[in-house]
């Protein structure tokens, strides 16, 4: 039987706590009354994934069946959530494959040949042909790549279509071979509240015209939080455009949610709670611990990459955006959501090794502090779990390390943009449109593997809203060059940095840390 | 290096070769509740607390005496009292319970059981029958639970019970909150409370320890004088006036008795709290060596507890 996610107060029982620190794991022991919240337990995942699909599609919520909706001579696309989702990557069979696969029978049964299948990539990196082939099974890569299985392009001119304005002047332009379908099916996964309903259509096949009207610090500041979409500014920007793509393509939207099976055997003492480990996860938490340490950086980062999560998938709904995606927010609380009552001084997160954008690649600073305040600080409903001026300490190495394949202009705004300044808006006012409209950035984003040129300021965007209700932000165990360069301080172990807040949140503060992954919601009350 | 660290971390949170603790706030998910009912009234018969009484004059107080330099004030507090009584003491060290139990006049001492937690000191068998034997303990729960009621009938059947209501030791040597067991325990029973003020066993042997330090710290060991309830009050305020009066015993050995006197009516009694600052430095402030004047640091242990 699963458990609830529950809010434990650290006594003199309570063991060393394990703590995420990109490729590392620590066991820390926290300060007497320090709150811990915790995800719930697993549910359990669906026996008949494949039968659940298929009554999604025949069953479908403010839709009609699909088989009814698919008819020869049709323009069929099929649109799906690209890499950075989830994490980390699940065990194959992915369900999109599963789902993708489903489609295509019944486009095949109803005599559909007109088939386009696009990764919803945004101005994220393009998938690699193997990435493409792991995410939807050997059949569909070999039946539609190259031609009929692409990523969407955000910079190809020719293949955009503006289809107008929302009423609040927002620009609305996507994918021309999707808006111009019969039917554009989306294959979602919903590893978190943000994820689906409108964010996928007009914003996973936008063009950076479009996407600024919500990738910006203003929406980021009134969006209380990211994770609680009718509080978000963002999720009612994409609602706005949503319903205008709409007027204009028919929809077809699939979506379904995972369980809380982040790690794979034997990593499960990971997921535990720590005073139920066993003899067994004792041992393999020393082993794995003392392994990372000595294992040199290439090694670590083999280890942790080569980790698929056996996630279980609890729901699969289709059918309209609003209606399907009121019940997949329904089924991602009921397996995240822990209630929290009132805030606290400091928030503690460890950062771990994977985050939605270096999937195969290395969490550079700027998505480390992403992952930290963009969605880990993020990760309530109603409040945030530190107080407005709170301290909020986070366990990362923060090494001075980028990809330059898939982050070249990360490197770049590291070194230049942030010498210079910090703020979020000063930044977006004066750099911005430069690196947004770099030629090379833009070659780089469309031929190789690279992020747009504007990614690391949406990152950067990303943790405004925590960088504008913190009083202080800490790493423990940080380069201190890295951190100093972002604005933030370093602190070598937990007591330093909380005597280093006592100038923000006092000697004796309340603190809370948040055990993850996998996800917690915290529903602050 | 790093090795050892991670394996003593481990070691010592998961209590290897006994009973996984549960945190408290995480107990309602504990599968079966381990019961921790252990029988102690034979600890309390007329041989065993003549073996005891051989065993702690002649075993425990001089090896407590070899390890630290005791000193005792306040005794005469006890004279001209009878029995039974709660002892309310301050907690930082497993040296505490024996200082008492080694300084208490042999007609106290002989009817004194201590207060134990239930989740340490009775997690196993072999622990629990030793305990029980040389300090005469008794189960207790920490959170909550029936010891309570236990702890009452041994009161009305005459035994007296030393009690330290900060319910674990302190972490860095100060004294923490009183718990409102030991004040509710006296109300009930209608007997007075003897205040006790430890200084000193902290930097003797402090928590993670289990033997004290060498070199014969010095340990100072003040009785204070009854504290009488009230029928009817509250135990919330005899709490606060307990630690008080904890306070300010702390205060009269740190200082002296007038002037400690004369803080207390002022309200002006330094918080046995300690000062508001990092924990290092609250360590650093309770670790201070004590005046060492009125302790003959190279005593006899086999005269020193006879002072």
């Amino acid at each position: 039987m699963t458990r609830p996610g529950f809010v434990l107060e650290v006594d003199e029982r309570t063991p060393p706590l394990l703590v995420h620190e990109g490729e590392k794991v620590r066991l820390e022991t926290f300060p007497l009354g320090t709150r811990v919240v915790y995800p719930p337990e697993s549910l359990p995942g669906l026996h008949d994934v494949d039968g659940a699909i298929r009554s999604a599609l025949l069953d479908p919520h403010g839709s009609d069946p699909l088989p009814t909706l698919l008819w020869p001579g049709m323009r069929l696309t099929i649109a799906f959530d690209d890499i950075s989702l989830p994490l980390p990557p699940m065990q194959t069979p992915d369900v999109r494959q599963r789902i993708v696969e489903a489609v295509l029978t019944m486009a095949a049964a109803a005599g559909v040949d007109d088939v386009q299948l696009v990764a919803a990539n945004a101005l994220h990196r393009r998938m690699t042909p193997a990435e493409l082939r792991r995410c939807l099974g050997e059949r569909i890569f070999r039946s539609f790549f190259p031609d009929a299985l692409t990523n969407h392009d955000a910079e190809d001119r020719d293949n955009l279509l503006h289809l107008g304005t929302t009423d609040h002047g927002e620009d609305v332009e996507i994918n021309r071979r999707a808006a111009e379908s019969d039917l554009l099916v989306y294959v979602n996964i919903n590893l978190v509240a943000m994820d689906g309903g409108h964010k996928s259509v007009p914003i996973g096949l936008a063009s950076y015209k479009s996407l600024r009207h919500h990738h910006n610090t203003h929406t980021m500041l009134h969006s209380k939080s990211y994770m609680d979409p009718p509080r978000s500014a963002l999720h009612g920007s994409a609602a706005r455009m949503g319903v205008l793509v709409n007027e204009h393509v028919k929809i077809f939207h699939i979506e379904t949610t995972l369980n809380n099976d982040a790690f794979p055997s034997p990593y499960r003492f990971l997921t535990r709670r720590e005073w139920e480990w066993s003899a067994k996860d004792q041992a393999t938490m020393l082993a794995v611990k003392r392994g990372l340490d000595l294992a040199p950086a290439r090694v670590r980062s083999r280890i942790f990459r080569s980790m698929e999560a056996p996630y279980g998938v609890t729901s699969v709904q289709a059918g309209a955006t609003d209606p399907v995606h009121e019940l997949t927010l329904q089924n991602v609380h009921r397996q995240q959501l822990v209630e929290v009552q009132g805030q606290s001084d400091v928030l503690v997160v460890g950062v771990p090794y994977v985050g939605p954008y270096n999937v195969n690649s290395t969490l550079n600073p700027i998505l480390a502090m992403c992952l930290g305040m963009g969605y880990f600080f993020n990760m309530y409903r109603g409040r945030p779990l530190v107080r407005p001026g709170g301290a909020m300490i986070l366990y990362h190495p923060v090494p001075w390390e980028f990809s330059q394949l898939h982050h070249p202009s990360y490197v770049d705004f590291f070194e230049e943009v942030l010498a210079e300044s910090t703020d979020p808006a000063t930044i977006e006012k004066k750099f911005e449109q430069q690196y947004a409209t770099d030629p090379w950035y833009i070659h780089l984003y469309r031929t190789s593997y690279a992020y747009h040129g504007v990614h690391p300021f949406y990152m950067w965007y990303w943790g405004a809203h925590a960088m504008d209700h913190l009083g202080d932000v800490i790493w423990v165990g940080a380069d201190p060059r890295t951190v100093e360069r972002m604005g933030f301080r370093s602190a070598s172990t937990l007591q330093d940095a909380l005597q280093m807040a006592s100038g923000t949140v006092g000697q004796s503060p309340s603190i809370t840390y948040l055990h993850s992954p996998p996800f917690a919601l915290a529903d602050v009350r | 290096m790093s090795l050892r660290r991670d394996v003593r971390d481990v070691s010592r949170g998961w209590r290897w070769g006994r009973t996984q603790l549960v945190p408290a706030s995480a107990e309602p998910h504990r599968p079966a509740p381990v019961s921790r009912a252990f029988p102690t009234a034979w600890a309390r018969t007329p041989a065993a607390v003549a073996l005891r009484g051989a065993v702690q004059r002649f075993g425990l107080r001089p090896l407590v005496h070899s390890q630290v330099a005791v000193e005792v004030n306040g005794r005469e507090a006890l004279d001209a009292l009878r029995g039974p009584v709660v002892f309310v003491a301050n907690h930082c060290s497993h040296l505490d319970a024996p200082l008492v139990l080694t300084t208490l006049p042999e007609r106290w001492r002989r009817n004194t059981v201590v207060a134990a937690a239930a989740d340490y000191f009775f997690d196993t068998w072999p622990r629990a029958v030793g305990s029980t034997m040389a300090f005469s303990t008794f189960p207790i729960e920490r959170r909550g639970g029936d010891s309570g009621s236990q702890a009452v009938d041994l009161l009305f059947t005459g035994w007296s019970v030393l009690v330290f209501p900060e319910g674990t030791r302190s972490a860095d040597g100060w004294t923490g909150e009183f718990r409102l067991g030991a004040a509710r325990l006296a109300l009930d029973a209608g007997v007075p409370v003897v205040p006790v003020a430890i200084r000193g066993s902290f930097p003797a042997m402090p928590r993670g320890r289990s033997w004290p330090v060498p070199g014969r710290r010095p340990v100072r060991v003040r009785y204070g004088m009854p504290v009488h309830p009230v029928r009817g009050e509250d135990p919330a305020l005899l709490t606060e006036r307990l630690r008080g009066e904890v306070a300010r015993l702390l205060d009269e050995d740190a200082t002296d008795w007038y002037g400690a006197l004369r803080r207390s009516a002022e309200g002006a009694t330094p918080s046995p709290a300690g000062p508001e600052a990092s924990r290092w430095r609250r360590v650093w402030a309770a670790t201070e060596p004590l005046e060492v004047d009125r302790v003959a640091a190279r005593r006899s242990p086999w005269r020193s507890g006879r002072r």
